[in-house]
């Protein structure tokens, strides 16, 4: 159960500027008001363009950083205050999920494991089980560094849940991959949502409304660092005037997220 | 989360950071190219320059052009068991091509006559500064000619009546102070430069890599979303960087030990004494500049974006520490106290005293061993601090 309540997040940037001349002060409000209800058992999609403050919510829930106003609790738990014992109860997928080359998957994956509090024995049972169920058996005993980007997103994926957490957090894991590892991804995800799979709270993000329409129950469409609607696919649709028009849900999205009618490119 | 846990979490750290950077062979083969190969060739090479010197003074060779005009200047070298070769004819023209490696006496044809009036012959030695070999034995020609007006002066005088005790109305008597080992140490000074070089550089692709080169991987930020104390993280890394800065610099010293085997020179093999304990002092006073450097490098690095960004920050901190040990070459004036205060600088000094064969003292040692707790201590909670910051830039 992960909630986030109507946090927001400015920044103060440097850019521009030339050799001699320094760059003025700029104050980038990236989040202003993302509010995000996720229960466990459930897929909840956060969508939204590139820029519209999707990661840096997410990293907040992570605690890189305090949100300027609002509260983030993971299972009851404060993220702000506790921000240790939440983490424990969260596997994230960040933005950044490099690993390192020199480490095969299966120490990747325990050493993250042993950062977690687990046992070497422990993790490593958990990395073969978890080489199971995202299908990367043949790569495990492999090092990270000749890793296709498919094989570094199911390594770093296997990493986040190696403590198996019942809080999911994914930031755009599909990106980059192809037809086939994304559709794994999406078994491996609807798996983990089951009752066989522990019923988990999955939080989702992603700009790609194929990835939405497929995998989530709930969806939180975020633009310019707000929430600006949530619910199911069809009350999105509903809520932009198409209702049962299912293939639609573009225009749906850019008409919901930008306020202007969605015509087809 | 208590000190047992703390201290696992260090563990957990320290061990993945070893193994990933025993892991880089190709990084570690040329950082050991310069850090073990470079010392030891160095000492070999100049132990060859000095074995052919005193190779020099063993044969007593003396070149002289126009000895047949001399007789009495070949009776006097001959005496002090000098062997008298005549010089090339072409020698101005070998020393200036540095063909000919010794310097050569010149005697005018009128010698024996002036002499015998008192008329003061010339003698030249001819030699080119730029050809140093022949110029370092200039010395040497001058003290037996200088040997030569003694004796004749001396039997001048006599003839006379004189007491030749006038000539030297103060009697010079040399004694030199240095030990064995001191002496030793004017070669082997350029070891501890070598071994301050082997700590940093096995310690600066280990801070860059545990720190820039983490944030540029992108793998920063899912480390920093375990549920683990960031000063936990900071003391791991920074462990297994003054661990392999100190194992580079170990690796150094002990190349150091066959090394002297291969002397070619018996004098310096029986001078240069460098054993099990040097090699312990040595590390031991290693402990600081590696602990303090390597924390040093972690936090100039924990703010770069990039490795090679990381690589231009550390470009200062590595010249200045490498180039320390110079202080104390350029200065005339001995050491100054000062020396121990400064990282590099102090462990040069100090290294250069177990060389010497003098104990330290712990008011000696004690400076160096403050300045790289003190840094490591600001530069870790400094590293700690701008974790979370440097990755949400």
């Amino acid at each position: 159960m992960i909630e986030i309540n109507n946090v927001s997040k400015s920044f103060t940037s440097r850019t521009g500027g030339s050799l001699l001349k320094r760059a003025p002060k700029q104050i980038v409000h990236a989040v202003q008001g993302v509010t995000l209800k996720a229960p466990s058992g459930r897929i909840t999609g956060l969508l939204g363009a590139n820029g519209a403050g999707k990661t840096t919510t997410l990293r907040m829930l992570g605690g890189l950083f305090q949100p300027d106003t609002g509260s983030i609790t993971v299972d009851g738990i404060p993220v702000a205050t506790h921000a240790r014992e939440a983490l424990a109860q969260m596997g994230i997928l960040g933005d950044a999920h490099g690993l390192y080359p020199r480490l095969s998957a299966r120490e990747n994956i325990i050493y993250f494991g042993r950062l977690q509090g687990m046992e070497a024995d422990a993790a490593n049972a958990r990395a073969e089980h978890l080489a199971r169920l995202l299908d990367m058996g043949s790569i495990l005993d492999r090092r990270a560094e000749g890793f296709s980007q498919g094989e570094r997103m199911k390594t770093a994926l296997a990493r986040a849940l190696v403590h198996d957490p019942a809080n999911i957090v994914l930031d755009e894991p599909t990106n980059g991959l192809d037809v086939l590892a994304t559709r794994s991804l999406r078994a491996a995800l609807r798996h983990l949502r089951s009752a066989e799979g522990g019923s988990k709270c999955i939080v989702f993000s992603t700009h790609i409304m194929q990835e939405v329409e497929l995998l989530c129950e709930h969806v939180v469409i975020v633009a310019k660092g707000r929430s600006v609607a949530e619910g199911t696919v069809e009350e999105l649709l509903a809520m932009a005037g198409m209702a049962g028009q299912t293939g639609r849900f573009e225009d749906a999205f850019v008409k919901l997220a930008f306020n202007t009618e969605g015509v087809a490119a | 989360m208590n000190s047992t846990a703390l201290m696992r979490n260090v563990g957990i750290v320290l061990a993945k950071e070893v193994i990933d950077a025993l892991r880089d062979r190709r990084t570690l083969l040329r950082l050991l190219v310069p850090a073990v190969l470079m010392g030891p060739l160095l000492l070999l090479a100049l132990s060859s320059l000095i074995s052919s010197l005193e190779d020099r003074a063993e044969k007593r060779e003396v070149l002289v052009a126009g000895i047949e005009h001399a007789p009495t200047l070949r009776n006097y070298l001959e005496r002090q068991t000098f062997t008298v070769k005549p010089a090339p004819a072409d020698y101005e023209a070998r020393l200036r091509a540095t063909t000919l490696l010794e310097p050569v006496m010149v005697i005018g044809e009128d010698f024996e006559a002036e002499l015998l009036h008192g008329e003061q012959p010339t003698v030249a030695i001819v030699s080119d500064s730029a050809n140093q070999r022949a110029a370092g034995g200039v010395g040497s020609l001058q003290r037996l000619l200088s040997g030569f007006n003694r004796e004749r002066a001396a039997l001048n005088l006599a003839l006379r009546g004189v007491s030749t005790e006038l000539l030297n109305p103060v009697d010079v008597e040399e004694r030199d102070l240095a030990s064995v080992q001191a002496r030793a140490a004017r070669i082997t000074g350029i070891i501890p430069m070598f071994i301050i070089m082997a700590v940093l550089y096995g310690a600066l692709t280990a801070a860059l890599d545990s720190t820039a080169g983490e944030r540029e991987r992108g793998s920063l930020e899912p480390l920093l979303m375990n549920p683990v104390q960031q000063i936990a993280l900071v003391l791991g890394k920074w462990g297994a960087v003054a661990a392999l800065g100190l194992a580079v610099g170990l690796l150094s010293c002990l190349s150091f030990i066959p090394a002297q085997w291969l002397l070619k020179s018996d004098s310096l093999q029986a001078m240069f004494q460098f054993g099990a304990h040097e090699v312990l002092a040595f590390m031991l006073l290693q402990l600081p500049l590696a602990a303090g450097l390597g924390a040093v490098l972690m936090a100039l690095a924990i703010r770069s974006k990039t490795f090679k960004e990381a690589q231009a920050g550390s470009a200062l901190v590595i010249t200045v520490v490498a180039l320390a040990p110079m202080v104390s070459l350029l200065n005339p004036s001995g050491d100054a106290p000062w020396y121990l205060w400064v990282p590099g600088l102090a462990q040069n000094t100090l290294m250069m005293w177990v060389l010497k064969g003098e104990t330290l003292t712990a008011a000696q040692v004690l400076p160096s061993v403050l300045v790289g707790a003190g840094l490591t201590v600001v530069c870790l909670a400094y590293v700690a601090r701008s974790m979370r910051a440097a990755v949400s830039r």
